[in-house]
């Protein structure tokens, strides 16, 4: 088979000049010069008269392609430019695009249609089991994707970019579809009790090839070669999607009466507003329209009473759709001066971070270290025997049961933790107050270690000191944790 | 040139490092401090009792967290804790208390409870035994085995301390529960009554008992001599 007699053939039945291309099996940037190609591989080129040339040779412009329908044509690039900015493309801050083409399977069936057509025409040099052609999703990654970047002045970035959904549709694909649904129930008849088969894109790539399926019974369905549509390929929609953005920072809580995430008890709020919802007010509307979907995490969290000071504790948040990626260091200083306006919360650090270093949020809520502060009573004054027994620069091992304030919804374990150092001292106005600095390994309950609850963690400062002692107040004076990095502020 | 003695507590005193945070000067820790700060107990639990009547009236306490979980203990007017607690098993005769586990949030396989199964027997120093009763229709979570070694130990225990078991009720039945109890007031005034009633019939029985003895006396006297007439 030369390619000049498939061009031939293929020019007989009308196809167009990229899908005869497709058909040659060009690669690349070789969708971009036609000509070259055709030289290269001894096929004539010979122009197409195109509808943007002489205005005079409108009415003449050519037919829809049968088997791309229109999809590689100068005209449906022209729309689909114009549908993209016709959206709201402008507001989204970011340098890469991602391009998802929905394509209707009449679109499919047609490739199929000229794959039997071929097989006529040409029998042996034609595979029966590998498509004939560079596939439509190929060669809209190698025609289209370039063109759009070309025009929105964006590179092509997978992993990170703007997402750009594009569904088009087709006013055969019902008639088209209703005729495959009966094809199949020809080609695969269903078991008794077996769901019909629903058609889909995979099913047909799977499915459907001359090997699997008869030429017959194919052409009782379809017309082969693919008819010249009337109609081309119609935009349903263009949809964007921003990437995901991940902000993070320290947040320090000033607060004894806030609770960390929304704290709702039969469907009423408990506390009017929370660390979550003041961070995610004040930072999310720079990058995202709805709130709503942003994820808050953290490494720990403190309890509704615990104040957070020194550096404070990392968070993060995940903003999907965000319509900004990059954060200027002007910017995020007044989000942080925004937040800093509650005075119950206040952030620092604010930078956008990458997803990979996510994972330093979770090793620090199970690895690290704690420091806290204790303001503990007891029932009598301090003695210099008692705090001499609660001086320890070494480390010892706790075995703490599940407090019964969180008994009713997790598991009930007995858990070893490291309390790493105890440094206590004492209120020179009230001796019966020892302040009690506490370095302990992450998930050890703090109050619980005081008081002992009822002999539920042993040892505990009250059995360390041999007697009743009482938390009265509890601060988390330092996360070791270095991430996010600290930002310099001149 | 007599000196004041130097403070032993000198080294130890709390030095407050001021801290400026979003603009907020950051009150010490120490200011927290409030006068009559209410107990652990105070804080999070409300006290329920329970009066089993037989064979002998014993009163029983329940902590209900407001989370719903309850501690099981004896109430402080226990006769038990009076008379001293000589031993003390969750091993109840067909089972063994201390071998319930639970498994998961939904404590999956602990023992079903009605409010009057028992949970433990306790023998004090008269060697009475209590049957423990479980107080309220939950599920076992967790069983404080520290009595088990050291019985002697549940007499001095404080409020909450002395907690026998650790039990869970379904969130639906827990106003039920409540009302089946009895409040703080409602109990002091029962209790306070059932010991009335009891000293009172103390007082008719060892009027009774004086009379017996009398008689027994007597009759012991004359005992021996039938004993030397064999
Ligand atoms: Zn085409």
């Amino acid at each position: 088979m030369k390619n000049q007699d498939l061009v031939d053939y293929l020019k007989y039945c009308s196809v167009c000049q990229f899908c005869q291309l497709r058909y040659l099996k060009a690669r690349g940037n070789e969708y971009q010069n036609k000509q070259e190609y055709f030289d290269r591989v001894n096929v004539d080129y010979e122009e197409e008269i195109d509808w943007t040339g002489d205005p005079a040779n409108k009415k003449k412009r050519q037919n829809v392609c049968p088997t791309c329908l229109g999809l590689f044509s100068e005209e449906f690039k022209e729309q689909l430019l114009q549908s993209i900015e016709n959206t709201d493309i402008d507001k989204y801050e970011c340098d890469g695009i991602v391009v998802a083409i929905s394509i209707p399977i009449v679109l499919q069936l047609r490739q199929l249609s000229m794959w039997y057509a071929l097989l006529d025409k040409f029998g042996d040099n034609i595979n029966l089991d590998r498509a004939p052609d560079v596939s439509l999703k190929e060669a809209i990654k190698l025609i289209l994707n370039p063109t759009i970047c070309e025009r929105l002045n964006k590179s092509y970035d997978i992993s990170n970019g703007l997402m750009l959904t594009i569904n088009l549709s087709h006013s055969e694909e019902q008639e088209g579809v209703s005729q495959l649904e009966k094809l199949n129930s020809l080609v695969y008849p269903r078991k008794k009790g077996q769901k019909s088969e629903q058609i889909s894109r995979s099913l047909i790539e799977k499915k459907y090839t001359p090997l699997r399926v008869s030429s017959e019974l194919f052409k009782n369905a379809f017309v082969v070669p693919p008819s010249i549509p009337t109609e081309s390929l119609k935009f349903d929609s263009v949809s964007l999607i921003g990437p995901s953005t991940y902000v993070a920072g320290r947040y320090r809580k000033l607060s004894r009466k806030l609770s960390h995430t929304p704290w709702v008890l039969n469907g009423e709020r408990v506390m009017d507003d929370s660390i979550e919802e003041i961070i995610i007010r004040n930072i999310a509307h720079y990058f995202c329209d709805d709130q709503k979907k942003v994820n808050f995490m953290s490494s720990g969290r403190e309890d509704v009473d615990v104040r957070c000071l020194g550096a404070g504790r990392p968070f993060v948040l995940e903003i999907p759709n965000a319509f900004r990626s990059s954060l200027s260091s002007a910017l995020a200083r007044e989000m942080e001066e925004n937040i800093d306006v509650s005075q119950k919360v206040s952030v620092r650090d604010i930078q956008i971070v990458k997803r990979e270093e996510l994972i330093h949020i979770k090793m620090g809520e199970e690895q690290k270290r704690k420091c806290y502060r204790a303001l503990c009573q007891i029932g009598n004054i301090v003695t210099v025997d008692i705090l001499k027994r609660l001086d320890f620069q070494n480390g010892f091992e706790i075995q703490q049961k599940t407090p019964i304030r969180v008994l009713h919804r997790r598991p009930l374990h007995t858990r070893p933790r490291t309390v790493y150092s105890l440094k206590p001292s004492v209120c020179r106005q009230n001796k019966n107050l020892i302040i009690l600095d506490i370095v302990t390994q992450a998930g050890t309950y703090i109050k619980e270690l005081v008081h002992g609850e009822f002999g539920r963690t042993v040892p505990s400062v009250a059995s360390l000191i041999g007697q009743h002692i009482d938390i009265i107040a509890l601060d988390v004076v330092e996360i070791d944790l270095d991430w996010p990095p600290s930002v310099c502020t001149l | 040139m007599p000196t004041e003695p130097e403070d032993p507590l000198e080294p130890y005193y709390y030095n407050h490092v001021p801290e400026i945070i979003g603009g907020i000067d950051v009150p010490s820790i120490t200011e927290e401090w409030v006068e009559n700060y209410p107990s652990v107990v105070d804080r999070f639990f409300t006290r329920y009792y329970y009066i089993k009547e037989s064979p002998e009236p014993a009163p029983y306490q329940v902590l209900f967290h407001s989370n719903r979980v309850c501690l099981i203990c004896l109430a402080p007017e226990h006769p038990a804790i009076k008379d001293g607690i000589k031993s003390f098993t969750f091993d109840i005769g067909n089972t063994d208390r201390s071998k319930n586990t639970v498994k998961g949030k939904g404590k999956k396989g602990g023992m079903v409870l009605q409010h009057d199964s028992t949970l433990a027997i306790l023998t004090s120093e008269q060697n009475k035994a209590y049957k423990i009763p479980s107080c309220v229709q939950s599920k076992l979570v967790e069983v404080n085995t520290a009595w088990v070694e050291a019985p002697k130990q549940l007499e001095t225990a404080g409020e909450g301390e002395g907690y026998v078991a650790i039990v869970l009720p379904k969130p639906e039945d827990c106003e039920n529960i409540k009302r089946s109890l009895l409040t703080q007031a409602q109990y002091k005034e029962k209790w306070t009554a059932i010991q009335m009633n009891a000293a009172q019939k103390l007082a008719n029985e060892s009027n009774v008992a004086k009379t017996e003895q009398k008689s027994a006396q007597t009759e012991q006297k004359s005992a021996p001599v039938e004993k030397q007439n064999e």
